[in-house]
């Protein structure tokens, strides 16, 4: 059982998506798309049924819902329906005096037992499927160190597994030591890394069971999609 | 000595002698496990001097922790809050006692020193929000050589220490350390059955006998720590006073009545000397019978009551008990104010139980939390003999 990533050809390139249950890095420098391979994630399992949590570190949950209202108009009724509830980590820290019905308020990206126990009230129905988006994992480790997050996403990845929760985990590439960066790697069952190389976008997968390629891949911006043009299959022309 | 101001828990330490230190580690994911926070309270509401130690969270989250159980942080002139936090994350502070280094143990022991030598010779507690945190940012090593020596300076102050930890999978040779480290570990972990709560057990105390011991509690906002039993039920055959016997114990109460009889499982919730239990009333008629296994599922104890003026019923009665099964129960020998009411001993004698008959009128409410007591402590007796 796969869980779509949204994006069409990516989705080609993972033979359908990523496993259900697998815990994936989104690792990449700023500006470069991250952001936009998350949110798809998100908004192709609201078309699944799947419900979505967000743990936001850098943004509020009332900007992140703004944003996903622009990329899908559909996106404000599953907000109301309660299919997405948000983890935010930022507001408090920065005394911005929000409230909302679906989110948690965490006050510290230090405290990471509240992330995880907040986490944890959220997948309690049975026979249900969630979609966790992690942005970012990058401020835990700034804030504290990557062995105590990876101590974090030991238990966490665990609690996901049982629950049925298909997780992605965004990182920016730059801000960490490659220890670190191994470190939380070695947590994952997949990674899609992006680069930047000259003029182009390149992105590829590990891990992630069954690909067709792992080779670097060419990707176009476009607004808000990202558009795979390297070829990965017999036939295609980069 | 020091109390912790949780019930239950503070019978089994006899209080915290000063110089002592304790930590609460806990199940990473338990819902409300900031125990600290609550002993903190407990011992400035008794004019303490109470130290809190933030290192991960703001000074400022302080108030909002405190507003949750509607606690007003600025009446407790005898707290001081040392802020390990801001120097972390780059904020401002209006804090008094900073943490300079946050990576170096010894900045925490040089606040901590200097606000103990400024006491004044008044017993107290330091309660600190994350010792996990505090191995994780000064090295664990440095940090427990380092929190060896504040539990050392603070016990010559007259202070007995307590640490909320965060049991994250560390090394085993860490873990043991800990253990060894401090006088008393208590683990708090979560049990998932008939509802959430959270189970303490005293893995370690070098002060007294009472290792093992245990019990499940629930932090309720704003009430606070309640030892928490999620399902008493309530038997007995029809007319002997069920209902009337719930209400007199119950804060709120959902009746299924039709009549005068109840036709379905009435619900109330205790809230009695800092314990809460749920409470389920079965109805007595004969026709429920078959259904008393499934209703009654996940009980952790039983009240049968009875009428004392009807002992024709009391073989009925006990068929109901011993639906159950072995657990814990209390027979209630209701209506002691009608004439002819059998006593105690009798209602015992022609029941063929050994103890446990308690004489109540729960009409006036006469004996109700006398049974309630003796229920609750049996239950807490059956779960440590487990």
């Amino acid at each position: 059982m796969l869980a779509k990533t949204g994006i069409v050809r990516l989705d080609e390139l993972l033979k359908g998506g990523i496993p259900l249950k697998s815990n994936v890095l989104v690792y990449a420098p700023p500006f470069i798309g991250r952001e936009i391979i998350l949110k798809r994630f998100a908004l192709s399992g609201l078309e699944e049924g799947d419900d979505i949590i967000f743990v936001l570190t850098d943004k509020s949950f009332k900007d992140m819902s703004e944003e996903m209202k622009k990329l899908d108009e559909k996106f404000s009724e599953y907000e109301s329906q309660g299919r997405i509830r948000y983890i935010d980590v930022y507001s408090t820290g920065v005394e911005l005096q929000e409230t909302g019905e679906w989110v948690t308020f965490v006050d510290s990206p230090i405290n990471r037992e509240r992330i995880a126990s907040s986490i944890i009230q959220l997948i309690k129905k049975e026979g249900k499927r969630y979609r966790l988006v992690f942005d970012s994992l990058s401020t835990l480790i700034v804030y504290s160190d990557a062995k105590a997050v990876f101590r974090f996403l030991q238990v966490l990845s665990g609690m996901c597994k049982r629950s049925n929760v298909t997780s992605m985990f965004s990182m920016t590439r730059g801000m960490h030591e490659e220890i670190e960066v191994q470190t939380i790697k070695h947590l994952m069952d997949g990674v899609i890394e992006m680069r930047e190389e000259g003029a182009r976008f390149q992105l590829r997968v590990q891990g992630c069971g069954e690909v067709i390629s792992r080779h670097w891949i060419d990707y176009l911006l476009e607004g808000e999609e990202i558009r795979l043009t390297g070829a990965f299959r017999m036939g295609r022309v980069a | 000595m020091i109390e912790t101001g949780i019930p239950k828990l503070d019978e089994y330490l006899e209080g915290i002698p000063p110089g002592k230190s304790l930590v609460f580690s806990v199940e990473p994911g338990v819902e409300e496990s900031d125990v600290g926070i609550h002993v903190l309270h407990h011992n400035l509401e008794k004019g303490k001097r109470g130290i809190y130690v933030v290192s991960e969270s703001s000074p400022k989250n302080v108030v909002r922790k405190f507003a949750d159980f509607n606690w007003d942080v600025k009446r407790y002139e005898n707290l001081t809050i040392v802020d390990g936090y801001s120097s972390l994350v780059g904020a401002p502070t209006e804090e008094k006692y900073v943490v300079e280094e946050p990576h170096d143990i010894r900045s925490y022991e040089d606040a901590l020193l200097e606000i103990l030598e400024k006491n004044g010779g008044q017993e107290g507690v330091i309660v600190f929000d994350s010792l996990s945190n505090l191995l994780d940012m000064c090295g664990e090593r440095e940090a427990l050589e380092g929190i060896e020596r504040i539990n050392k300076d603070a016990g010559s102050f007259g202070f007995a220490t307590i640490y909320n930890f965060i049991a994250w999978p560390y090394k085993e040779a860490l873990l043991y350390r800990i253990k060894r480290t401090f006088n008393s570990i208590i683990e708090i972990n979560m049990v998932e059955d008939v509802a959430t709560r959270q189970r303490l057990t005293i893995k370690k105390i070098d002060w007294n006998n009472n290792e093992g011991k245990k019990f499940d509690f629930k932090i309720f906002k704003p009430e606070g720590i309640r030892v928490y039993i999620p399902k008493i039920s309530v038997i007995g055959p029809y007319q002997s006073g069920k209902t009337t016997f719930i209400k007199a114990m119950a804060r709120n109460f959902t009746p299924v009545e039709r009549m005068g009889a109840t036709v379905g499982v009435e619900h109330a919730t205790v809230d009695y000397k800092g314990y809460r239990a749920e409470i389920f009333g079965i109805p007595g008629q004969e026709r429920f019978l078959p259904l008393l296994d499934k209703l009654g599922a996940s009980s952790m104890g039983v009240f049968l009551v009875v009428d004392s003026t009807k002992p024709h019923e009391f073989e009925y009665a006990k068929r109901m008990l011993e639906r159950f099964g072995e657990i814990p129960f209390v027979v209630v020998a209701n209506k002691q104010d009608l004439p002819g009411a059998l006593r105690k001993e009798e209602v015992k004698a022609r029941m063929g139980v050994q103890e446990d008959v308690v004489e109540s009128v729960a009409t006036t409410g006469q004996g109700v939390y006398e049974a309630f007591e003796r229920m609750v402590e049996k239950i807490l007796e059956w779960l440590n003999a487990r």
